[in-house]
Order: C-alpha cells, then structure tokens, then sequence
C-alpha cells in the first residue's frame, strides 16, 4: 500500500520488510548470537517449544492492548483481567459448572468497558487509571484466594493437541491476533483509532464520535484480553498467580514497543506486535540458557524497553511506521 | 550591486540546499542585509523561504554557498547558538510562546545563567533589565502578567525583544546590530493588531535589523526597505524600494509567475438561489460571546459574518458545528430544531461539517492524502456487505480530488506532513468537497496559505456552492467575503449591525 512501485524480486522484497520493520534486524541479529553462543541448546526443538509457548501468552496478552496504544492510551489492565478472571472461574465453577471459563471473557469485556467509560468522560489519564484498576484487581484476587493459588479442573479440553507437535495455544492464537489486526487494519473502527491517535482535536472536527470509540477501543482490549486469559489460565495448568508479578505486566509492553507501535499512538498497531513479541521471545529465552543470572534479565529487559522508546520515539532514519 | 558596503552586516552568495538529493529547497540564492533596514522575502509557500531562513540560523547547512561578515569569508552557523553569536535571531510563526510563563520569565529564557549568583537566580536585577528592554522598545505590557494573558501582538513584540536580548545577551553587549528574522509574523494576527505591530517594528528599526519573511503583499510593500522575491528556490527578482516602484500587482506577478492575475475578478456567481432554508437561526444567544443572532441560509447561499476578531463571529460559527453550547434561542436545521449540547458528530450526520484553515487543527499529518480523504468520507469506501475497506475505491477518491483541486503531490498516498502549506490546505478543503454536506462552516478557509492555492480553493468552493451546499464564512480578509458571499452580515460586541449584499459590500469595502 505504501510504495507503488514495489520491486517484486525477493532480494528487494526482503528490502522493503527490513525498511518498514526494522525490528527484523534484531530479530535476526539474537537468532544469530544466541545460536551461535549455545549452539547445543539454542537450536534445539525443546527449547523452538518453548519459544513458541512464551510467544504464545505475550502475544495474547499484548493484542487488546495493541489496539489502544494506536489511540495514544495505554491499557495495563490485562493481567488483572487474567488474575481475578481466573479466581473467579474457581470461585463460580460450584455454581455454574462448565460455564464458569466465561466469566473470564465477560470480566475482560466489562472492565475495558468501565476503563473506556471514565477514560473518555472523567478524563482520567489511561495510564494511571489501568495501572490502578490493576492494583485493585490483583488484591481482590489476594482476598478472594485467601492467599494461596487455587487451581481449577476440567479444561483441558482447550489444550489438548489438535495438531502433533504444535502448541495448542499457537492455534488458538492465530485467529485472536487476525481478529485484532483485521479490526485496526481493514474496518471503520481501525481509521477512526488511528484519527484519535494522530490528532484528536481533526478527529473531533471530521465528525468522529471521539468518546464512543475511545469507549469501543478499550471494551475490545478489555475482551481480547479475557479470550487471550482463557488460553493462557488453562496453560498454565488451570490456576492463576495470586500476586502480582511485574513481568508479566511489562513484557507485553515491551513486545508493543519493540514492534515499533509509538505510544503516542496514530500508527502501529497488533501487526507490529507480532514481530515485536517474537523477537522479545528469542531474547528472553536465549538469556535464560544464557549463563545470566535471573535478576540480570530483568536489568536487561528494562533496559531495552527504553532503548526500544528512544529508538522508536525519534524514528529509525527511512523508516515508515504503517 | 549597488548598496554601500560599509553597512552591510552580512552577505550569503550561491546558497544551494537538496533535501534527499532530489528536491531542490534553493538554487544558487543570495542576500545580504544592511544596518537598520527591513529586508523582505516573499513567496509563495514551498519558494523555499522557511528552508533559506533555517540556514541563516543554522538549523541547516547548505550544500553550497558562501558567507560574509563584514566583508571577510567564514563558515556558516552550525546551530542557533552559533547564529546568535553572529546577531541573527529567529521568531517563528508560531508555537514560539510559552503562555504558562510570566512576561519576564520568558523574555530571559535560556539566559538565565547570566543572572545567576552562586546558583541562585537575581530576579531583581532579571526583573529591573526587563522592565527596561520593554521600555527601549516601546512594548506595553506588565511583566508579571502570564504570556497568554497578553493580547497576541503584545506577545509577538515580546518574543522580538526576546529574540534581540539573545543576541545582546550572547555578546554581553547593548549597540550589537541584531538581525532577527520573522518568520510571518502576521499570521495569527488580525488586521488591527498588525498595525500595531508594524508600529512597533518602525520603531524598533533603530535598534535593530529585520528579515520580515511573508506572502501578505502590501503589507511587505509598506513596511519593508528592500524585497527579494522567491520562486521554486530561485531568487527571481530583487526590488529596492527606496529606489524603484513597484506595483502590487508586478509584485504578485513575481511571485506567482503567472501573467494571468485574476484574484479580484473570479467569474460571478450567476447561480439563482433556491428558496429552500435548510437552516434558520432564530434568536440565538451565547452570554459573553453574542445575543439575538437571525438569519436563514438557503440551499446553495454562502453567507459571511463580518467583523473583528472578538466580535463573536467566530464563536457562531463554532456553535453551528457543535463545538460550543448556545444559551438560548434556537437552531433550526432542514425544519428540525436541534439540541444546544449536541456535539460535532451529531451535526455532522444532520448535514453541518464545519472546516477551519487554521494549520494543523483538521489534517492528520502522519497520513496519507488517501486517508485524510477517505475519513469524513467513510462510507464510500467500505465495501457494500461486510464493512472493510476498498483501498482502491479510497485511492480512485483521492486521485480524483488530487485532481480536481491541483494538489502538487507524487502520489496520494504521499504524507501530509510532507505537503506545503498551501497543498495540505487543499487536502482539507478536498474532503468536504467530496463529503458534499449541507452546510458547511467556513473558518478563515485560506489563512496563512499562498496565493495559487488560494485561487484554487475558491474554484472549489464555488463549485460546492453551485452543487447546493449552503455555506457560512468568516475571514478576515474581506475580498474573501466580496468573492464567495451572497449576504453579508455585520457583526460588533456580538450583535447583527446590518445585513448587505454583495454588490453594496464591494463598494463599502473596495471604493
């Protein structure tokens, strides 16, 4: 859509990709170093499982989100999402049986609907008010627990192989993250995120609902976060974590931002998550067989979420974030 | 050339500037500026002005060129700094204001460190030179009142004097000859406050030199001593005032490059109007902005409000397109009444789309012409049965307004932050031409853009006007009124004065 007249021989396409998406230079540049670092290990189909499986939960995570970094806020609510959704699956399955796996989704939707609310109308910076709404979640889920994970039976059924040798969670994946690229791509709903993001006030005047699709953004966050919960609570074995681990708040966060998605929103978007998530993947993993310390990954993933800010906040020179 | 030497301060000869190695931003440009004059440079957006003047302050480096001081060859400024090591200072059209900071605050911005006593800031001594520089050029105003509480010449003057006492500041000196550059300075200005400006710059011609960079042709006409003239990077011509006459009109004529000048005498608008109201104004009333307002647009009727800045015309306007609440009387649209606390998408689906030219304010810069189009005009390019869209729908759309409008552009999906000035103007005007509402508010539609561009904005908007659109308007230029308006009202402290047409508008106006 960007250039019209794109070469189409593989070398110049090769080109064109590296151009728009300069994160597959990372990408590649940790496949290479970790492999040949831990040729052994690195390589190996063990841990190419595994690399998919982490993928799997960040990207899942990361999708809802995804869509209302492009509106320029910021939705960290996930994870609550993912922890009280979860408790209250243990907590309702007495009474509703089976169907207690929806609370999760039904959570998602009504928490990104409430957010959506006070964000558009008090006002509130999305930022504070996720972080918040987080805090509040994961103590509820403290107090619902009683302090100690609880684990939930009877789902494996959204696990079990469909395919041999590919994560279960990989397919249930795949069309979470088409749904989310398709919404901000291809529909109505996608132009008028990005219109928020690039210029509020030309949204406003081009006679866009601003409040309503703000509203819509994070409802739609709010629910591909409690789809994305539901694969991720049964892969973890049908329990959730009753304290909050800040790992799992940031690492998808720094998958957004190293896909290229500029948190100032009007560009990006769960396309550039993608690429962002995988690459952030091979990192983590390749640290964990690295001989680092666990403490010293922390110190390098947060390190890289500022680099990756910087780096996309001043733009790469040539690069065109789509 | 023929000006005396010993009083020029400095000259740049053959200054060439490629942006990518493609587009050619100046080819081959000379000035030099002399003590106590007021250079002009004029042009049509994208001449290459703004390029030539961010070299002189050295946010740019030239491919090519040489530099004079005082007849001696040195390098040009790295940075702004360095720039204003030399005496060259720049006052940007806008955005250069900090409202939130007090007068004296900002006046010594970035130069604090020379009131600085063992790390504390003297704000006597700070406060004392302020009141002073204020004073030597005659600037009016409070020093402890707020940037933003300053009426928007008052706050163009302090930034000028702010843009002199950084030179002075930087050489620790008061008789340095500054050469500050203004960048249009007019721009957000009205036709009082510009008076009152240039005043000032007279008065500050003693002190001082200026480059006073704009399109406004007379008014470069009666306040500047030399002009140079810009056109695709290229000097074209040079004119000095003192010396030779030059007329509006040859001077319009070197800038637009075209013989054919016809921006008073656009064909008339022969059109009989329609008897359909599609919007009556009944009593309306805003408390503190205007009261009592009637009047009723017909389809295919463009009816201008007339007055100064503050006069309230604006403020209906904005109440038309609901971006304000009126207080009392009421709005009828198409013989339904509406509801004051409507916002602007509502009134958008009832027909009222609402264009401002203020820059920026509409255009989704990081985005293709295609997109900008396409978003008032979402309808057209989803597909029929599920709701996707049709790039190629969105891309034949663009290129037909593209088209139809004479944006200078390689493609539409080129992005607007590239586009001159006037081009992305026409961007905006491009996709309510194409949207067709019922009303549609028009909001100074030309301002701050060239003279090109102007003429083919008002081809599009009479056209709209002859396909029915009924249309509202405030400027403040009033040819702008004489060419588009079928009925003008007169507007002061917020009340209809009188109702004129367009031929008793021309002679009251122009005669």
């Amino acid at each position: 859509m960007k250039n019209l007249n794109r070469k189409t021989s593989i070398p110049s396409i090769i080109m064109q990709a590296i151009k728009i998406y300069p994160v597959i230079f990372v990408l590649i540049a940790f496949v290479v170093i970790f492999s040949s670092l831990y040729p052994q290990r690195f390589l190996t189909l063990l841990n190419l499982t595994a690399i998919i499986r982490q993928f799997v939960s960040l990207m899942l995570f990361a999708a809802g989100p995804s869509i209302v970094v492009v509106t320029g806020s910021l939705d960290l609510s996930y994870v609550g999402i993912w922890m009280l959704g979860g408790i209250l699956v243990w907590l309702l399955q007495p009474f509703l049986g089976m169907y207690s796996i929806l609370v999760i989704p039904i959570l998602g939707l009504v928490t990104g609907f409430l957010i959506g609310i006070i964000h558009a109308k008090a006002k509130m910076p999305s930022f504070i008010l996720t972080l918040s709404l987080l805090v509040i979640y994961s103590g509820l889920t403290a107090t619902i627990a009683g302090g100690i994970p609880r684990t939930v039976k009877g789902y494996d059924f959204i696990t079990a192989d469909l395919i041999r040798g590919v994560p279960t969670p990989f397919l249930w994946a795949i069309p979470i993250i088409i749904a989310a690229i398709y919404i901000v791509k291809r529909t109505r709903m996608g132009i008028y995120l990005y219109s928020i993001g690039s210029n509020e006030e030309g949204a406003k005047l081009a006679g866009i609902n601003v409040d309503r699709y703000k509203i819509l953004a994070f409802t739609i966050s709010g629910l591909f976060s409690g789809i994305g919960s539901v694969i991720i609570f049964q892969h973890h074995g049908g329990s959730v974590p009753v304290a909050l681990n800040l790992n799992t708040v940031v690492y998808p966060l720094v998958a957004i931002v190293l896909g290229g998605t500029l948190l100032i929103g009007g560009s990006g978007g769960p396309h550039r998550t993608i690429l962002g998530a995988l690459t952030f993947t091979v990192l983590i993993r390749g640290l964990n067989i690295s001989f680092l310390d666990p403490t010293m990954i922390q110190l390098i993933v947060g390190l890289l979420l500022i680099a990756s800010i910087i780096a996309s906040s001043r733009g790469v020179r040539g690069v065109t974030v789509t | 050339m023929v000006m005396a030497m010993n009083d020029t301060i400095m000259e740049i000869r053959g200054v060439s500037k490629t942006f990518d190695r493609v587009v050619h931003a100046l080819d081959n440009v000379s000035i030099s500026i002399s003590k106590n004059e007021i250079l002009g440079v004029v042009g049509e957006n994208g001449a290459g002005k703004s390029t030539l003047m961010k070299i002189l302050v050295g946010v740019y480096s030239p491919d090519s060129g040489e530099w004079y001081y005082k007849g001696e060859r040195i390098p040009f400024p790295k940075n702004p700094k360095e720039a204003a090591k030399r005496g060259i200072s720049i006052v940007y059209q806008e955005k250069g204001v900090i409202p939130s900071l007090k007068v004296y605050q900002f006046l010594f911005l970035g130069n604090e460190d020379k009131y600085v006593k063992l790390s504390k800031l003297n704000i006597d001594k700070l406060k004392k030179h302020a009141r002073e520089i204020l004073e030597e050029f005659h600037v009016k105003c409070n020093i402890e009142n707020f940037m933003y509480e300053l009426p928007l010449s008052t706050q163009k003057m302090v930034e000028i004097a702010r843009a002199i006492l950084s030179v002075r500041l930087e050489h620790e000196v008061d008789d340095v000859t500054s050469v500050i550059i203004l960048d249009e300075p007019t721009a957000p200005l009205t036709i009082e406050e510009r008076k009152d400006l240039f005043n000032e710059l007279l008065h500050m011609k003693k002190n001082a030199s200026f480059i006073f960079v704009s399109h406004i042709i007379p008014e470069v006409m009666e306040f500047t001593d030399r002009i140079h003239v810009l056109r695709d990077g290229k000097m074209i011509a040079h004119y000095d005032l003192s010396k030779e006459r030059v007329t509006e009109e040859g001077l319009f004529k070197a800038i637009v490059g075209k013989e054919s000048v016809e921006i008073i005498s656009k064909p008339e608008i022969t059109e009989a109007l329609s008897e359909d109201v599609v919007l009556k104004v009944k009593n309306l009333t805003k408390k503190g902005s205007y009261y009592d307002i009637s009047f009723e647009l017909c389809k295919g009727e463009c009816i201008g409000i007339f007055g100064p800045t503050g006069s309230g015309k604006s403020e209906i306007v904005n109440t038309i397109a609901g971006l304000l609440n009126f207080d009392e009387g009421a709005l009828i649209v198409k013989g339904k009444e509406v509801k004051p606390n409507e916002r602007p998408h509502v009134r958008l689906a009832k027909g009222i789309g609402y264009f401002s030219g203020e820059t920026g304010k509409e255009l989704f810069l990081n985005w293709s012409i295609a997109k900008n189009i396409s978003i008032v005009n979402i309808r057209k390019v989803l597909r029929k049965f599920i709701p996707v869209f049709n790039f190629s729908a969105e891309k034949k759309m663009a290129e037909r307004i593209v088209k139809q409008l004479s944006i200078k552009t390689p493609s539409v999906n080129a992005e607007c932050y590239a586009l001159s000035g006037g081009s992305k103007q026409k961007v905006s005007v491009g996709k309510w031409f194409e949207r067709s509402p019922v009303i549609l508010m028009l909001e100074d539609p030309t301002i701050g853009i060239d003279v090109g561009a102007r003429n083919d904005i008002y081809d599009s908007t009479i056209e709209m006007k002859n396909r029915g659109i009924a249309m509202i308007l405030i400027s403040d230029d009033p040819k702008e009124y004489s060419l588009l308006c079928d009925k003008i009202l007169f507007i002061k402290h917020g009340r209809i004065q009188k109702v004129i047409n367009n031929e008793k508008f021309k002679q009251e106006m122009f005669e």
